[in-house]
C-alpha cells in the first residue's frame, strides 16, 4: 500500500539518442577502456540541520567518473552533493586536476562535472551510452585496481523496474544487477558497462544479496537531452496517487467490466498537472500515451517489460508537452491531456532534500525558528521516523494533504537561552501560525511580521503548549550582538530563497 | 511465576533488624501482615475474543480498621482467584477486592470468612514520615512462603508517576530499603504504625537504592473516597499550564512583578473547566492560596505543586480560581470532575472491546491496545500519540482502527488497510466502536469503508460476508463476534 500511495514522480527515456550514441552495436567481444574512466575525489560538507548557522566536518567521497563527449564527466550527484573541492584523477598516471561541478540533477542523482584544465582529458576516450539493454544481459561493473588497472566484474541484469531514487522524492527507471563485488577504492559510484558502452551508474549496493541498482542509460540519455535544452527542466511528475483495482469486490464497486483494467485515483496533488489535466479522485486511469494499463498500473514496454506507467509521464517524453490519458469515469471514458511538467520548488512544502545551500533559518531573541525540511528530521538518525518530533514527521510524511496555500511549516526548532528566553528553554517543536497577529507561511513572512511588535511586544502563537511565547521587542533588538557572540553565530538569520539562487 | 512489583528493581540486601524493632515487628508480621496469592487473567489484545493466559503471583497485604486489608491494586489487577495466608497459619482464605483504585494503585479486601480477623491486629495510619527518619518494610519479596523486612531512610518526598495506571502522578515517598517484586501492598512502618504502602521500585541502571511507598494522604484520600460505597476517580482541572517566569511575558500579560500566576495553554473539552477557563488566563491564586509562577503553592509550610490542592478534593466538590484574563482579575468557580480522557491509562478489570465483520477486527486505540500490538503506521501512531495534544479528540472520541485481518477470500486485499484508521462506513462518520456496529448493523448491498488518508475505500459485499461468517468464525476459533461494552 505504501509503495502506492508515494506520489510516482517520474521520467523517461528519449526516442531519439543524440548522434554521436548512433553507432553500431559493440562487437561482444568489446570491453570498457581505461581512457574512458578517471576517478572522481570529491572533498564534501553537510550542513547542520539542527544548528543551522555550521557546518559538519568535511569528508571524503571517491567515486569512478566517465568520461562523455563535450569534456565533461559524468558521476552520481550523491558523489558530489555538498561538495567543497572536486578533485579528478586519471587512473593510468595519477595525473590531478580539479573539477567544478558544470550541473547536477539531485531528483536522477547525476552531475556532470568539469576539468579545470581541458587537455586534462586528453588522450580519453569518452564513451557512447547503450540503448535497448533488457533483462538477462550480461555487463561488467567498472572498478580501478590500486595500479590504476581496470577491474572488472561480471554481472546480470535482473529486474527492471521504476524504484524511488535515493536522493529525493522521484522514482525512476531503475535497474537491479547482481554482481559479487569486492571492496576497493573509490567505488562510491561505479560504471557498469555493456560491451563498451555505458549501461549506467551503481548508485547502491547490498553486500548481502549481492544486488546494486543502477541508474540506467535511459535515465542519462533524458538527463543529458535536458541538460542540452536551456533552461533546464526537471523529470516530469504527475503528482497522483493510485490504488490497484484487483480486489473483485471494489471492481464492481467501480463498474469495471470483465475486459477493462487500470488503476483508481486515490488522490491529485494541489496545482499538480494531474490536476491541470482535470484527473479527480475516484477515476480509474486505463490508459496512458496509448498503452493500456494492468490492474497494477504496469504497462507492456518492448524493452523493459511490465513496468509502472509512472515511466511513461517521467522519462519517457520530451520535456514539455502532454500525454494523453484515458480514463474511466462515471462509467464513461474520458480523455485528458497531461501536461508534462517537472515539480515547481516552490510548491513543496517540506524538502525531501536540500544540498549545497545553507539551511534558512531566523533567530529572533534567541528563538530559532526553521522551515520543516526531511534532513531536519534525518538529523535524528536512521529511526528519524520514530525519534524526531512525531508532529513533525507527520507533517512531513502527509504533506500532499495540507491546504493549497501551505507554504512552508514554519516551527521552533529550539530555544537559546539568553535574558529574553527566560522560562522557555523547554519549548520545543512548537508549529508557529502567526506573529504579532500576521499568519506565517514562511521564514520571510517571520522576519516581516517581527518588524511590526504589538505595544513593544512580539507575540509568537504556537500550535502546541504553550500556545503563545511574548518576547520583548526592545530587549530583543539590545540583546542582539551579546546573542551573536555568547553563541558563535555567524548570522541571526539566513534567507536566502533557493529560487533564487543560480543553480551549479 | 509473576511476582509483583512494577517497575522491576535490583534485589534488596536484608537488613539486620535491630532488637528493639524487631519485637515491635514480630507482633507486626504475625497479626497484620498477609500474603496475597493470586491467579489473574490479563486480557489478549492482540486476538482479543480470547480469554487471555493465566498468571500467578504473590504480592503483600495488612489487616486495616473495620475487617478489611489494604493492598495495591496491581497485586489484585485482573484477579480470578485471591487467597490470603498468614505467617502460622497453614489455612487459605478466599478474598475478594471491595474496592480497587487504579489511579493511585490501592485496594481493599475483604474475606468470605471474617473469623479471620479475631485474631488479628489492624494498623493504624500515620502521617507523613519525616525526611531522614527510619522506616522498616514488610512483605515477601522475590516471593517466599515466610515474611521479610527491610530497613530504610525517607529519601524524598515528591509526586511521582504511578505506574500502574502509567497516567497518574501522586504523592510518593522516596525510601532508600529496595522494594522487589512480592513487597507490594506491605505495611511500612514507622513506631509500630503505617506510613506508607511499598509499591514500586525504580527502573534503571542510573540510580540504585531507590523505593517507593504510596504515603498516607494518598491511603487516606482513598478510603474517604469509598466511604458512600464507591471509588470516584482523582480529580482533575483538566488544563494544561505554563510557568510564567519570563518578564516580558508577565509584561505583555499585564501582571505586576510579583512572581505570582501560570498561564493557561490549552483547556480540554468536556474537562472540569472546559467552558470556565481559558487559554492565556492566568492563574494567581488557588482556594485562596497564592499560585507561583513556577506552578507551586505554599499549604502547612511546605511548597508543593499546585496539583495536590486539586489532589485533595473529591468529585463533584469546588476549588476557587483567582484568574487574571486580559490584564482584569476575576474570581472563578470550577466543579471538579475526573479527568476526561482515559486513552492513556492502563486499564483492568476490563474485557477487550472489538468487532469482527468480514474477517476484519476493529478495535478502539487504548493504552492496552498500544502496549499488546506494535503501530509501525505512522498516521495511526500519531493520531495516539497527539490526540490530546493537537486536539485530535475533537473530532473522534475514539480512534478506531482495522486492527487485524483473520484472512479469509472476502477480504483477500484488506492488508493495504491494516492498522488504518476507520473514517466512515457506507457515508456514515465512524466517531466509536459502536458507530462501527451501527453501520454493520444496517442492510446494504455493501459496505464501502473509508479509512483516513488510504485514498480508496474498502468495498465489502453483504452476500460475500455473510457466506464468509462461518467459516471465519470457525476457522479462527472465535466465539464471538464483538465485545462493545468493556
Amino acid at each position: 500500500m505504501m509503495s502506492l500511495r508515494i506520489p510516482f514522480l517520474a521520467a523517461l527515456v528519449l526516442a531519439l539518442a543524440p548522434a554521436s550514441m548512433l553507432r553500431a552495436e559493440p562487437a561482444a567481444s568489446a570491453l570498457p577502456s581505461v581512457a574512458s574512466i578517471v576517478r572522481v575525489n570529491s572533498t564534501n560538507q553537510a550542513y547542520n540541520f539542527v544548528r543551522p548557522w555550521t557546518k559538519r566536518s568535511p569528508f571524503d567521497r571517491r567515486g569512478i567518473g566517465v568520461v562523455i563527449d563535450g569534456g565533461r564527466i559524468l558521476v552520481t550527484a550523491e558523489v558530489i552533493a555538498n561538495h567543497n573541492f572536486v578533485e579528478l584523477e586519471r587512473p593510468a598516471n595519477s595525473e590531478k586536476v580539479t573539477a567544478t561541478v558544470e550541473f547536477v540533477d539531485y531528483e536522477s542523482n547525476l552531475a556532470i562535472l568539469k576539468p579545470s584544465d581541458p587537455k586534462f582529458l586528453d588522450g580519453t576516450q569518452p564513451v557512447s551510452l547503450a540503448k535497448d539493454v533488457k533483462v538477462g544481459a550480461k555487463v561488467n561493473v567498472a572498478q580501478l585496481e590500486p595500479t590504476g588497472a581496470l577491474a572488472l566484474t561480471p554481472a546480470t541484469i535482473t529486474t527492471i523496474s521504476v524504484n524511488r531514487y535515493p536522493v529525493d522524492s522521484i522514482s525512476l527507471l531503475t535497474y537491479r544487477i547482481s554482481a559479487p563485488l569486492q571492496y576497493r577504492d573509490y567505488s562510491f559510484t561505479l560504471p557498469v558497462f555493456l560491451g563498451d558502452r555505458l549501461a549506467g551508474l551503481l548508485m547502491r549496493y547490498d553486500s548481502r544479496s549481492q544486488s546494486a541498482d543502477l541508474v540506467p542509460y535511459a535515465v542519462i540519455t533524458n538527463f543529458l537531452d535536458r541538460v542540452a535544452r536551456k533552461p533546464y527542466q526537471g523529470f516530469p511528475r504527475a503528482g497522483l496517487t493510485f490504488s490497484p483495482t484487483r480486489d473483485p469486490q471494489f471492481r464492481r464497486y467501480l463498474g469495471l467490466k470483465a475486459g477493462q483494467s487500470g488503476v483508481y485515483i486515490a488522490s491529485v496533488l494541489h496545482g499538480s498537472p494531474a490536476e491541470k489535466a482535470g484527473l479527480r479522485k475516484g477515476d480509474v486511469l486505463m490508459q496512458v500515451d496509448g498503452e493500456p494499463l494492468d490492474q497494477d498500473g504496469n504497462y507492456d514496454d518492448p524493452t523493459f517489460g511490465k513496468i509502472p506507467f509512472g515511466h511513461l509521464i517521467s522519462t519517457a517524453s520530451l520535456p514539455g508537452g502532454t500525454l494523453a490519458l484515458h480514463v474511466l469515469r462515471d462509467g464513461k471514458e474520458v480523455k485528458l491531456d497531461l501536461p508534462l511538467e517537472p515539480r515547481d520548488p516552490a510548491s513543496v512544502i517540506s524538502e525531501p532534500a536540500i544540498f549545497d545551500r545553507a539551511p534558512r533559518y531566523y533567530i529572533l531573541g534567541g528563538l530559532v525558528f526553521q522551515e520543516l525540511s526531511q534532513p531536519y528530521l534525518r538529523e535524528w538518525g536512521v529511526n528519524w521516523k520514530s525519534d524526531a518530533p512525531a508532529r513533525l514527521v507527520y507533517l512531513d510524511e502527509f504533506q500532499d494533504e495540507l491546504p493549497a496555500d501551505q507554504g512552508k511549516i514554519v516551527f521552533l526548532s529550539q530555544v537559546l537561552p539568553a535574558d529574553t528566553t527566560l522560562g522557555y528553554d523547554d519549548v520545543e517543536g512548537g508549529i508557529v501560525k502567526k506573529v504579532n497577529g500576521r499568519p506565517i507561511h514562511n521564514l520571510n513572512d517571520l522576519a516581516a511580521a517581527a518588524e511590526h511588535p504589538v505595544n513593544g511586544f512580539d507575540e509568537i502563537d504556537l500550535e502546541s503548549d504553550p500556545g503563545v511565547l511574548y518576547l520583548d521587542a526592545q530587549q530583543v533588538k539590545a540583546s542582539e550582538s551579546r546573542l551573536r557572540d555568547s553563541y558563535g553565530l555567524p548570522s541571526l538569520n539566513n534567507l536566502d530563497d533557493p529560487a533564487t539562487q543560480p543553480a551549479k | 511465576m509473576r511476582q509483583f512489583l512494577r517497575p522491576t528493581v535490583f534485589l534488596a540486601s536484608f537488613v539486620a533488624v535491630l532488637a528493639c524493632a524487631q519485637a515491635a515487628g514480630e507482633d507486626l508480621i504475625h497479626k497484620s501482615l498477609v500474603r496475597i496469592q493470586t491467579v489473574s487473567q490479563n486480557p489478549d489484545y492482540t486476538s482479543p475474543w480470547n480469554a487471555g493466559p493465566i498468571d500467578q503471583g504473590i504480592g503483600a497485604g495488612f489487616v486495616i480498621s473495620n475487617d478489611r486489608i489494604l493492598t495495591n491494586a496491581h497485586v489484585v489487577s485482573n484477579a480470578r482467584m485471591i487467597w490470603v495466608t498468614r505467617e502460622g497459619d497453614p489455612n487459605r482464605y478466599t478474598a475478594s477486592v471491595e474496592y480497587i483504585a487504579h489511579d493511585s494503585d490501592l485496594a481493599l479486601l475483604k474475606l468470605a470468612n471474617a473469623s479471620f480477623f479475631k485474631t488479628m491486629l489492624p494498623l493504624e495510619l500515620d502521617g507523613l514520615p519525616t525526611i531522614e527518619s527510619t522506616v522498616l518494610v514488610y512483605g515477601y519479596p522475590i516471593g517466599g512462603d515466610h515474611p521479610s523486612v527491610t530497613r530504610g531512610i525517607v529519601s524524598r518526598i515528591d509526586f511521582e508517576d504511578y505506574s500502574h495506571s502509567g497516567a497518574d502522578s501522586h504523592l510518593v515517598v522516596q525510601i532508600d530499603a529496595a522494594i522487589n517484586p512480592g513487597n507490594s501492598g506491605g505495611p511500612v512502618v514507622q513506631n509500630g504504625k503505617v506510613v506508607g504502602v511499598a509499591f514500586q521500585g525504580y527502573n534503571g541502571d542510573v540510580a540504585q537504592n531507590v523505593g517507593y511507598i504510596i504515603p498516607t494522604p494518598v491511603i487516606k484520600r482513598f478510603l474517604t473516597d469509598i466511604a458512600d460505597g464507591h471509588y470516584d476517580h482523582y480529580v482533575d482541572l483538566a488544563i494544561t499550564d505554563f510557568p510564567l517566569d519570563n518578564p516580558a511575558a508577565r509584561h505583555a500579560l499585564g501582571l505586576p512583578d510579583n512572581s505570582l500566576g501560570v498561564m493557561v495553554s490549552r483547556v480540554f473539552a468536556k474537562g472540569s473547566s472546559d467552558g470556565i477557563l481559558e487559554p492565556r488566563d492566568v492563574i494567581v491564586g488557588m482556594d485562596g492560596h497564592s499560585v507561583f509562577s513556577d506552578g507551586s503553592v505554599d499549604i502547612d509550610r511546605s511548597n508543593v505543586s499546585m496539583a495536590e490542592l486539586v489532589e485533595r478534593k473529591f468529585k463533584g466538590d469546588k476549588i476557587q480560581l483567582d484568574v487574571i484574563r486580559n490584564g482584569k482579575p476575576l474570581k472563578l468557580t470550577v466543579g471538579l470532575q475526573p479527568y476526561p480522557f482515559e486513552l492513556y491509562e492502563n486499564a483492568y478489570d476490563v474485557k477487550p472491546r472489538y468487532l469482527i465483520f468480514g474477517g476484519l477486527v476493529f478495535q478502539p486505540l487504548d493504552q492496552n491496545f498500544i502496549s499488546a500490538n506494535q503501530i509501525t503506521n505512522p498516521r495511526t501512531r500519531y493520531y495516539f500519540d497527539h490526540f490530546l495534544a493537537d486536539n485530535l479528540y475533537k473530532d473522534r472520541p475514539e480512534i478506531v482502527i482495522l486492527s487485524n485481518i483473520l484472512s479469509d477470500p472476502v477480504n483477500a486485499y484488506a492488508n493495504d488497510f491494516r492498522q488504518d484508521i476507520v473514517d466512515s462506513i457506507n457515508g456514515a462518520k465512524v466517531r466509536t466502536l459502536d458507530d462501527v456496529a451501527a453501520a454493520f448493523d444496517k442492510p446494504a448491498d455493501s459496505y464501502v469503508i473509508e479509512f483516513l488518508g488510504a485514498g480508496r475505500p474498502l468495498v465489502l459485499e453483504a452476500k460475500a460476508v455473510a457466506a464468509a461468517r462461518q467459516r471465519i468464525l470457525a476457522g479462527y476459533g472465535v466465539g464471538k463476534e464483538s465485545n462493545l461494552k468493556p
